[in-house]
């Protein structure tokens, strides 16, 4: 779940000088992943006796991770290397967070965290939008709208509605989309999602809104 | 041998129902149709197309997905054929001489040669597959866990060692993958681990979640950063079969191919990369004019298709025998089988002989299809490679979304596909290989269940897994592989190997 938090977008060009930032960062990210693993971990009872516990295993291969991540990061640091290929994931994973914080807060404070996580990423996004790496963010976040679209309005506005929004959201990927295409595009998609899934498959699905109120739309269960 | 014959009709007599036929016919079409869009290979097509088995009983599922896999397969060839793209590293080879031939309007013939060179392939490894089968199972069952483990250790290490790219970061992902799949309830005290009292993570993290985002969310987000300008063949395909020079020039190297690839793909971890660079490299020596590969030489087609579909199809025999993936493509079978409660092992063989059968004979089907259905239907995937990407990605996310949200109705596992979308996106930015990944998480339940076994069995002594015989070959032969992977003049060899 974490990973997408650690991951540090255009960091080579900031701070320390390192040689081989494709290494370094990536190997940075693992240690913390193992990190958060070994914290996520803690409370779990390891061996008794010469028994392993539930938790012997997970911390085992945490302790790898870090220590690899370790020798990633310093192979790095030591040997020259490729600059990183551009990206920008950090609106988007903020904005997946986010979706899963909210869908599994039980205490205000997580919601506050849902929030805090969603705001920056929207913010992080309408700044990436609106700056010169515009291509590079909007493949990641609009794949990412989407589904979270698809998601978010599956249960209260139905299989139609939701492909329809999600496909359009998803046609905002490419800067080559042409909107007048897509939506003509888009209604003959979902009459296929509509054939394909509860016609031909026979899978369970609601296809128009029943009763709809900002209450379904906001219940994540 | 009368034993193999009994099996292999019992096979047939449960594949070759109405219904089977139906279900495989679909399956190699669907995963033709998926595997031709340039950049989605037969792991993502796979990963994206899973869902639509679910609902059906396991037999029909196997054989299905059976059918999507030779399709995503040979989807992947056609691509690689007309525009150039391989969809996976396996068909990188099939380029060189596939798209030369191509371009000199001799496109049908590579197709065609490439379909029966794989069905040749299909039928020698299918009946291999149904020989090995019954004694590889019995030497499986005299496994122990420690056995078991070591032997998960070396298919990871072969999967390490045939990884582009460095192997530390190779063992990172598997160590990455084995940690993810530690989320959920432990398997023997039922305690919740990481999952911080989300009810969605308690049965672990979804393996379809996973695969579809890591190979096929991440693909799409990789492939919208490239200019869509793609070169298709637009010369019109004229005369698909090949000629009779053809077909003599490309029998022996489909010979080769096949008993190459049906060698590789029994060895763990991605035979089928390996078998087709070797089949390739191997013509290239035995040929009188080697001058020829790489400008539309119909050898250079028929030997490394046959030989990854022998592979393809013989990494079957690791998986349908001892129970472990040899590969991430397997990984993702295997994953689909515990979603249908089978779990492959030895017992398969022995519990559910219909089961097992019916599944290789349906492999031959499969590939009997992928004939039937991919000659005559060129001139279709021609036309829907002409399709822009602009189009057709929105298409596939919408299918994805769906799919993922069909299999347990649950909003979250869309958004964590999503999320591993971003995870796997940001792996091949670091170029980190998410393959081994998938390897890893997969495998972790049962080498972790292995692995506590073995210690309890042992008394807590990790030098039962050295000291017992199989299991310390086992361990042997992997330590060896990895020092080799290491060296500096093996490695030379190895990254020429990826480059060319």
């Amino acid at each position: 779940m974490s990973e997408g938090v650690h991951a540090s977008p255009d960091a080579p060009h900031r701070g320390l000088n390192i040689s081989n930032p494709r290494d370094f960062y990536g190997g940075l990210a693992l240690v913390l992943l193992g990190l958060f693993a070994l914290w996520a971990s803690r409370d779990l009872p390891g061996m008794h006796g010469f028994a392993f516990g539930p938790g012997t295993a997970p911390r085992m291969f945490a302790i790898i991770l870090i220590a690899l991540g370790a020798a990633v990061m310093a192979v790095g640091y030591f040997t020259e290397g490729t600059a990183v290929e551009r990206y920008e994931i950090s609106a988007p994973a903020l904005i997946n967070l986010s979706y899963i914080f909210a869908a599994s807060a039980r205490t205000t404070a997580i919601w506050v965290v849902a929030a805090v996580l969603l705001l920056a990423g929207i913010a992080l996004a309408v700044i990436g939008l609106m700056g010169p790496k515009r291509n590079l963010v909007r493949g990641p976040l609009f794949i990412t709208l989407s589904i979270l679209v698809f998601a978010v309005t599956i249960r209260p506005l139905g299989l139609v509605l939701s492909s329809y929004l999600s496909i359009v959201a998803a046609a905002a990927a490419t800067p080559e989309v042409r909107w007048l295409e897509t939506f003509i595009w888009g209604a003959v998609l979902t009459g296929f999602c509509v054939l394909l899934f509860p016609i031909a498959l026979n899978l369970p699905f609601q296809l128009w809104p029943t009763n709809l109120s900002w209450q379904t739309l906001l219940s994540f269960h | 041998m009368s034993d193999l014959f009994h099996n292999l009709i019992l096979g047939f007599g449960v594949a070759l129902t109405g219904w089977n036929i139906a279900l495989c016919l679909i399956g190699a079409m669907v995963g033709t149709l998926v595997g031709v869009l340039p950049g989605v290979g037969p792991l993502a097509t796979i990963a994206m197309l899973l869902p639509i088995t679910f609902g059906l009983p396991p037999v029909g599922a196997l054989i299905m997905l059976a059918g999507i896999y030779y399709g995503a397969q040979y989807g992947g060839s056609t691509t690689s054929i007309l525009v150039n793209i391989p969809g996976e590293a396996s068909s990188v080879v099939t380029t060189l001489d596939g798209h030369q031939m191509a371009r000199k309007g001799r496109a049908g013939p590579a197709l065609a040669i490439a379909a029966l060179g794989s069905f040749f392939a299909g039928c020698v490894s299918t009946v291999l597959v149904a020989a090995l089968g019954a004694p590889l199972t019995s030497v499986a069952l005299q496994f122990g866990p420690a056995e078991y483990f070591s032997l998960m250790v070396l298919g990871l290490v072969f999967a390490v060692v045939l990884a582009r790219g460095s192997v530390l970061k190779a063992i990172a992902m598997i160590i990455m993958g084995l940690l993810m799949s530690m989320v959920g309830s432990d398997i023997e005290t039922g305690q919740s681990r990481m999952a911080f009292d989300v009810p969605e993570l308690s049965d672990g993290i979804g393996f379809v979640v996973v695969a579809m985002g890591v190979f096929g969310f991440a693909e799409i987000m990789r492939n919208l950063e490239q200019e869509s300008s793609r070169s298709v063949v637009h010369a019109k395909l004229t005369g698909l079969m090949p000629t009779w020079p053809d077909l003599k020039a490309a029998s022996g190297a489909i010979i080769r191919g096949t008993t190459l690839g049906s060698i590789l793909g029994i060895l763990p971890g991605g035979g089928a990369v390996i078998a087709a660079f070797a089949a390739y490299t191997f013509e290239k020596k035995v040929s009188k004019d080697p001058s020829r590969f790489g400008q539309g030489a119909i050898e250079g087609v028929a030997a490394p298709e046959s030989a990854n579909n022998a592979a393809a199809q013989t990494s079957f025999i690791p998986l349908l025998t001892l129970g472990i993936p040899p590969n991430a493509v397997m990984a993702l079978m295997v994953g689909a089988m515990t979603i249908h409660g089978i779990v492959p092992g030895p017992q398969v063989m022995t519990k559910q002989p219909e089961l097992f059968w019916g599944m290789i004979a349906s492999m031959w089907l499969g590939n009997l299809m992928l004939v039937i259905i991919n000659l005559p239907m060129v001139g279709v995937w021609v036309r829907l490679l002409r399709v822009p990407y602009r189009m057709l990605f929105p298409a596939i996310i919408i299918f994805c979304a769906i799919g993922v949200y069909s299999i347990n109705n649950s909003a979250f596992d869309a958004v964590m596909t999503a999320l591993y979308g971003v995870v796997g996106y940001w792996l091949v930015k670091h170029d980190f290989e998410p393959a081994p990944m998938l390897l890893g998480f997969v495998l972790g339940p049962l080498m972790e269940e292995n692995l506590r076994r073995a210690m309890l069995i042992a008394r807590g002594d990790p030098s039962t897994f050295v000291t017992r015989p199989i299991s310390g070959g086992l361990i042997a032969l992997a330590v060896l592989l990895l020092v080799l992977a290491v060296l500096p003049m093996i490695r030379g060899k190895r990254d020429e190997v990826f480059v060319e």
